[in-house]
């Protein structure tokens, strides 16, 4: 039937019925009630007033409104009751308080569960003890029964300690507190650490359970399980005791059992079997002893552990057994005794391990004793690492390059006024010598007349830049390198423009001669003396380069004009000498830079006839390479810093001193980090060693790419470039000199400064001090001169700086 | 299926030579035959708690016979556990067993291999289901335990080059042996078990000579006799009196009920003197 039909079907009448029946039956109850009261109290009579109303009502209630019984029960209960039970801890209470109802109970409850206990041990008494062991823990007041002489606690914890001294207890109060059982200790061998292994949580319970189980078992126990197992080791007539190990009542549940056990499966006897009926039973055997045994004694059949067994459990009593089947196999007393005593490979071994270990001993018991000493003095050897990577060969590399049959090598710095045709000439000298070819001199020649340059094409051999060559100007320095049958030339092409002097100070500072190109048509010449060729001049003398080549270009200008050219000669050797450059170290070629007249080839032109002294190639190899300082420390000025695929910190520079191999460890200043040289490339060739004097690419390894920058030095880690923010300086000034702003360039190196000091103004012959602390230094005048940079620079002794302020060298000098 | 990720012993047996004595017994396979009461077990040394990194482990040794050559069993176990399953083994109400029990490669006369074979494996069953029956496993859920055996020395014969036709006779020595032992292990670790189980052997054996009629004895020593012609090993709780495992092997006449009874019987009786060693020997690990 559907739930909506049994709504539909509901009488709603009746249900309301009912509930006015549960009314009707209230209202009985309450009638029944009263009425019982009323009985209730008449058969109490008098002891009526012993008993409230409430109780009479619940006994009524409880009863169903038997009055009988409720008087009766109300009698045991309230009227006839017996004194209340005091237990015994109370009456020990030496104040005599009386307990509470409530807390009698409780304890009743307590008494009667150890009571059955108790009778739960006993019964259980004849079970061996593992069993015991887990039936324990399922009674859980075992200890409380176990240990009658405790008291409880019965009232609250005041009521206790309510007469209790503080200190001085009385030795009866105090409680007996009972060492856990030690647990038995395992015969710790086979392995395994000494420790614990960790346990996990079931482990640790398990094994809390049977820590458990073991403090327990209480003496008692343990001799009642002793008195079984001598029961049963001695010959004991009682077969019942002997097979059943249970006594009481447990043991006669579990025959029971077992002979209904019996019953269902007639395949499993029972102990307890007569000789008559197994004999029946056991048609085969025949042999009467058979059955006999088992009713005779059955001793338990523990045996001796086997010589294995001992060796494993008690290691330290070693029993030395001969074995009497070794000694019968008939081998003389005197070889046994010769395999007694360790053997002659055993004593020496013996001995080589003794003395392996001395000489450490000795070791230590030295360093012990001049351990200070050995502090101070340890401490004065500290020093940076500079172990070379295994990479390194470990080259002599003086004795190298004193072998090496090398051509000599030396890089010129090309300088001269802006389009003085430094470039161009460059440019014409690199296609004449071959190192260009002619088809990209064509190429470029083609690419330059369709922005209409058509003149400019040989200085884009050397200006690659793009900005170089729309402008038609060269801005950063330009280097390319040519060999003649005798030299190894680099050409450094600086720029001409005042802009870009910084870029001609790095060059200068790279070269080991000049050549400054001159515009020797009219008007270009007298621009240019004033303007850079001046200068140019200045800077290179400045930066310590002696000698010059002059070139004076564009001769075919004005036709060849020797007038010309011995004007100019002579105005600028008047210069140079000025400037400080000796006669012998000056040498004036007449050239055209375009058409390459007397450049590489003496000039075919007529009008050149004049002219009978070498050309620029000639003048370029009769020059001597100055002197390489390969016995000072290494130092490395970085003219450009960029990424290869050999390294991620490839520097290019050249090695100011001393001598560097691949592998070798070295330091770059300022930011003193090491680095090791991975490899070198001389001259754009794969080389293991480099000198002073050489242009070099490095390839750095260990060091963070952001601690190289251009103009930074590359230094021996033992010798460092010291670096410093003030440092004192001779110098040459080209302008008025007073405490100001500068910046100081030294190569690539440019840093922003102060002069805070001028000490003293000095004799430009003698040296000597003209005059003390002066307020201003002349053109011309050489002054000491102390400046502050804004951030630390490697600077040391010995070296040439430029110090510019505004666009124009102001002055120039010797690092003091 | 060779392992060869060690250097393994030859495949075949090797003996240590034996010389002779001078008074020169020829019959040395006759000996003395059994020495024991045919329901008498051999001395057994039973000891708990020797391996101190398992949770529970026992050692058990069955004495050698009086002939020399036959070594006895020795049988070492370590119980692991209860720990919990790992993550992956699906929920399980109660104790998960693992019985395994590996003949250590010179324990027996054939050399066994380092990877159990499948009469070890066979073992292993047995064992499980010996134990199963005496665990209570309920009381572990999610968790599991591994029972590990290793034969030190299988009860073998080393001398005898008749061999006894089938190794059964000795691998129901050594399953009576595991499971007194792994009884003995897993009450040392202290997991409940309604009673400790011990392995009991009985055979029907024939002895040498003539007119000799077969008959029933515990404990045997297949050396010892002429011919087994069955065996039962069985597992047995006794104060349940509960048979847990049962292994019964041989041709007996199918006609006689009865000899199958007086075997169990038999098995019985050899399983309840090895249950008062196992008793004993608890015992004195507790108190």
């Amino acid at each position: 039937m559907s739930r909506h039909r049994a709504i539909r079907n509901l009488d709603y009448e009746e249900v309301l019925d009912e509930y006015e029946v549960d009314l009707q039956e209230e209202e009985e109850n309450r009638l029944l009630m009263e009425q019982g009261v009323v009985d209730v109290r008449s058969a109490l009579d008098t002891e009526a007033s012993k008993v409230t109303k409430e109780q009479i009502e619940e006994a009524l209630w409880h009863y169903y409104f038997d009055v009988d019984k409720s008087v009766t029960y109300l009698t045991n209960k309230f009227i006839n009751r017996p004194a209340p039970k005091a237990p015994k801890p109370a009456t020990q209470k030496p104040t005599g308080k009386y307990l509470t109802p409530a807390t009698a109970t409780i304890s009743c409850e307590f008494e009667d569960s150890s009571d059955w206990a108790e009778n739960n041990r006993h019964g259980l008494g004849g079970r061996c003890s593992s069993q015991t062991g887990s039936r324990q823990d399922d009674v859980g007041f075992w200890v409380s029964g176990s240990c009658p002489s405790y008291p409880l606690p019965q009232a609250s914890l005041p009521a206790l300690f309510h007469d209790m001294p503080w200190g001085n207890i009385p030795k009866d109060r105090e409680s007996v507190l009972i060492p856990p059982v030690v647990p038995r200790s395992r015969c710790g061998l086979l392995g395994g650490t000494g420790a614990a292994p960790k346990m996990t949580k079931l482990q640790a319970l398990a094994a809390a359970r049977k820590k458990k189980a073991q403090e327990k078992s209480s003496e008692q126990e343990v001799e009642q399980t002793r008195a079984q197992m001598t029961g049963l080791s001695v010959n004991s007539s009682s077969t019942e005791k002997e097979n059943m190990p249970l006594s009481g009542a447990f043991s006669k549940r579990l025959k029971t059992s077992s002979s209904t056990a019996q019953g269902r499966v007639p395949i499993i006897p029972t102990e307890p079997r007569s000789e008559s009926e197994q004999q029946s039973a056991n048609p085969i055997t025949k042999e009467p002893e058979v059955v006999e045994e088992p009713a005779q004694a059955r001793p338990v059949k523990k045996a001796q552990p086997s010589a294995f067994a001992q060796t494993l459990f008690s290691s330290h009593t070693p029993t030395i057994t001969i074995r009497q089947d070794v000694v019968t196999l008939g081998l003389a007393p005197s070889v046994l005794e010769a395999f007694s005593k360790p053997s002659p490979d055993d004593i020496v071994l013996a001995a080589q391990a003794k003395a392996g270990k001395k000489p450490p001993a000795g070791q230590s018991k030295k360093s012990k004793s001049s351990n200070t000493d050995s502090l101070s003095s340890s401490v004065s050897e500290l020093k940076i690492d500079d172990t070379p990577l295994p990479k390194s060969r470990n080259i002599n590399v003086l004795s190298e390059f004193e072998k090496s049959t090398k051509k000599k090598s030396a890089s010129f710095v090309v300088v001269g006024h802006v389009d003085a045709g430094k470039s161009t000439m460059m440019g014409r000298l690199l296609l004449d010598l071959g190192v260009v070819d002619q088809r990209t001199v064509e190429k470029l020649r083609k690419e330059a007349h369709t922005i209409g340059k058509s003149s400019f094409a040989l200085a884009w051999v050397l200006d690659q830049g793009s900005e170089e060559r729309t402008r038609g100007v060269t801005i950063d320095i330009a280097t390319n390198r040519f060999e003649t049958e005798t030299t190894a030339f680099t050409i450094l092409d600086a720029p001409g423009h005042r802009d870009f002097i910084p870029n001609m100070i790095a060059g200068a500072s790279q070269a080991d001669f000049a050549v400054l190109v001159i515009d020797a048509s009219t008007g270009a010449f007298e621009s240019g003396l004033k303007g850079q060729t001046k200068e140019h001049s200045l800077l290179l003398r400045s930066m310590g380069v002696a000698r010059i080549i002059v070139a004076v270009n564009k001769l075919d200008m004005v036709n060849w004009s020797q007038e010309r050219f011995d004007e100019i000669k002579n105005q600028v050797s008047g210069f140079l000498s000025a400037t400080g450059f000796q006669k012998m170290n000056i040498a004036f070629v007449p050239v055209s830079g375009l058409h390459g007249d007397n450049m590489v080839k003496r000039s075919e032109n007529p009008a050149v006839g004049w002219y009978t002294g070498p050309t620029l190639i000639e003048e370029l190899e009769r020059s001597e390479p100055s002197a390489r300082a390969t016995k000072k420390p290494l130092r490395v000025n970085i003219s450009e810093v960029f990424r290869t695929q050999q390294s991620q910190a490839t520097v290019s520079g050249r090695v100011d001193a001393g001598s560097l191999q691949m592998g070798d460890a070295v330091l770059v200043q300022p930011a003193t980090e090491k680095a090791f040289i991975k490899s070198i490339l001389v001259d754009e060739a794969p080389a293991d060693w480099a000198v002073a004097g050489q242009s070099v690419v490095l390839h750095l390894s260990h060091i963070d790419p952001m601690h190289v920058k251009s103009g930074d030095i590359i230094c021996d880690p033992n010798k460092p470039i010291p670096k410093d923010k003030t440092f004192t300086l001779k110098a040459l000034a080209f302008d008025f000199l007073m405490p100001m702003q500068v910046d100081v360039h030294r190569g690539r190196l440019h840093s922003a400064g102060k002069i805070i000091a001028m000490p003293a103004l000095l004799d430009k012959t003698t040296g000597g001090v003209k005059k003390k602390n002066p307020r201003l230094v002349k053109p011309g005048e050489v002054a000491r001169v102390r400046v502050e940079l804004d951030d630390q620079v490697p600077l040391e002794a010995g070296q040439r700086v430029v110090l510019r302020s505004g666009g124009e060298t102001i002055a120039a000098g010797l690092l003091e | 299926m060779a392992d060869r990720r060690r250097i393994n012993g030859p495949p075949g047996a090797t003996m240590a030579p034996v010389f002779e004595d001078d008074a020169g017994q020829p019959e040395i396979k006759n000996g003395k035959g059994r020495d024991r009461a045919p329901n008498i077990i051999r001395k057994t040394f039973l000891k708990t708690g020797v391996t101190p990194s398992a949770s529970g482990s026992a050692y058990l040794e069955f004495e050698g016979s009086s002939k020399s050559g036959v070594s006895g069993l020795k049988l070492s176990c370590t119980v692991h556990g209860p720990r919990s399953l790992p993550r992956s083994s699906p929920f399980s109400p109660h104790i998960v067993l693992s019985a395994h029990v590996k003949y250590a490669p010179f324990a027996t006369k054939q050399r066994r291999g380092y990877l159990r074979d499948p009469s070890e494996r066979d073992l292993g069953t047995h064992l499980e289901t010996a134990l199963r029956g005496a665990i209570i496993a309920d009381r572990w859920p999610k968790s599991g335990v591994d029972i590990i055996i290793s034969i030190i020395e299988g009860d073998q014969d080393r001398e005898t080059s008749k061999s006894q036709g089938d190794e059964t006779w000795d691998m129901m020595n050594v399953l009576s042996g595991c499971i007194t032992v792994a009884s003995a292990a897993l009450a040392d670790a202290g997991i409940d078990c309604v009673d400790t189980v011990a392995g009991g052997v009985a055979a029907l054996v024939q002895d040498a000579g003539e007119d000799s009629t077969p008959r029933i004895v515990v404990d045997p020593i297949p050396s010892d006799h002429e011919k087994v012609l069955g065996a039962c090993c069985v597992a047995y709780l006794p104060t349940r009196d509960e048979v847990t495992n049962l292994w019964f092997k041989g041709d007996l006449p199918a006609a006689d009920a009865g000899l199958y009874t007086q075997l169990v019987e038999n098995g019985i009786q050899a399983s309840r003197t090895a249950n008062r060693v196992l008793v004993e020997c608890l015992g004195e690990a507790t108190s």
